[in-house]
C-alpha cells in the first residue's frame, strides 16, 4: 500500500486526523440563551408575586421556564455533539435546578419561606456556587465575575433591609442572567462564524 | 530493511478517517453534526458510517426525539485502538519525512 501512497498523501492524512480531533474537542454547546430565558422568568415571577401576592407566581413561572428550556434544548441538541466538558457543565446546572426545586418547594409548603431576604440569599448563594463551578470548568473569568455578583447579593440579603437587598437581587439578575446571557450568545455566534471562515 | 506496516483499509478512506477522528474528540455525535463537520452527502455519510459500524469501530444508538428519528454515534474501544495503530503506522511509514 505504501508504494501507491505518496509521502504527501500520508502527511495530509496525519493533518486530517489532527484537525478533526481538534474540531471535535473544540465543539461547544450553545447554552447562553438559557441564562436569558431564566433571567426573564425570574423577573416575571418577581413582578407577578409583588403585584398579586399569588403563591403560584414562582412555581408556575419556574415550571414554564423548565418547559421552554427543555423544549428549545431538545430542538438544538440534534445538531450538536456531546463532549465531556459539556456534560460536566451540564451536571452543575442540572444539580442546581434539582436542589433549588426541592429546597424552595419544601420550604414553601412547610411555610418557612416567609422572609424574602432569606429566599434571595439562598437563591443567590446557590447561583453563585453554580456559576463559580461552571466558570472554573470552562476557565471563563466573565462567568466567575457573575459568581462574585451572586455571592455579593447573597451577603446583601443576609444583612441589608428587604428593599436594598431586593435592589441588589434585581441587579444581579440583570447582570448575571440577561446581560451575561446576551454576551454569551454574541461570543457563541462569533466562535461559530470564525469556525465557518476557517472551514471555507 | 525492516518490514513496513500495512495501513488498515477500513479507516484508510478519507471520510472514514475523518469520521473516526471527529468521534475521538467527542463523547457522542449526531448524524447531522457529522454531516456538517465533514460536508458529505447523507448517502455517502451513511454508507461510510455503516462500514465503520460493521467493523465494530463505532457504536450506533437510534432514538426518537419529538417523533423525529435521531441517530447517535460513538467511537468504540476497538475504533480508538484502530485509529491509534493507524497513526503509529503512518508515522512509521513517513519516518524522517514527518518533520520535512
Amino acid at each position: 500500500m505504501q508504494d501507491e501512497t505518496g509521502t504527501d498523501d500520508l502527511k495530509h492524512r496525519l493533518i486530517l486526523i489532527e484537525t478533526m480531533i481538534a474540531e471535535g474537542r473544540r465543539t461547544t454547546e450553545s447554552w447562553a440563551w438559557t441564562f436569558v430565558v431564566w433571567g426573564v422568568a425570574f423577573y416575571v415571577a418577581i413582578a407577578w408575586s409583588a403585584f398579586s401576592g399569588s403563591a403560584l407566581a414562582w412555581p408556575f413561572t419556574m415550571a414554564i421556564a423548565v418547559v421552554i428550556t427543555v423544549g428549545l434544548a431538545s430542538l438544538k441538541s440534534s445538531r450538536e455533539a456531546e463532549t465531556t466538558l459539556g456534560r460536566a457543565v451540564g451536571a452543575v446546572w442540572i444539580a442546581l435546578g434539582i436542589t433549588m426545586f426541592l429546597l424552595f418547594l419544601s420550604l414553601g409548603i412547610g411555610g418557612k419561606l416567609k422572609d424574602p431576604n432569606m429566599f434571595g440569599a439562598i437563591a443567590s448563594g446557590l447561583l453563585g456556587m453554580a456559576n463559580a463551578a461552571s466558570a472554573l470548568i470552562l476557565r471563563w473569568k466573565v462567568q466567575f465575575g457573575c459568581a462574585v455578583i451572586w455571592w455579593a447579593a447573597a451577603v446583601a440579603g443576609s444583612f441589608w433591609t428587604e428593599k436594598h437587598a431586593g435592589i441588589v437581587f434585581l441587579a444581579a439578575i440583570f447582570f448575571c442572567q440577561i446581560a451575561f446571557g446576551v454576551y454569551g450568545m454574541v461570543q457563541e455566534g462569533r466562535a461559530k462564524s470564525n469556525r465557518a471562515t476557517a472551514h471555507a | 530493511m525492516p518490514d513496513l506496516p500495512e495501513l488498515n483499509p477500513v479507516i484508510h478512506g478519507k471520510l472514514r478517517l475523518a469520521l473516526l477522528s471527529l468521534l475521538t474528540g467527542v463523547e457522542a455525535a449526531d448524524f447531522t453534526w457529522l454531516r456538517e463537520k465533514t460536508g458529505s452527502t447523507d448517502g455517502n455519510l451513511g454508507a461510510q458510517l455503516a462500514k465503520l459500524e460493521e467493523a465494530g469501530y463505532v457504536g450506533v444508538e437510534k432514538k426518537f426525539v419529538r417523533r423525529k428519528p435521531r441517530t447517535i454515534y460513538r467511537i468504540t474501544r476497538a475504533g480508538r485502538q484502530a485509529l491509534t495503530e493507524y497513526v503509529q503506522a503512518l508515522k512509521k511509514l513517513l519516518g524522517t519525512a514527518i518533520d520535512a
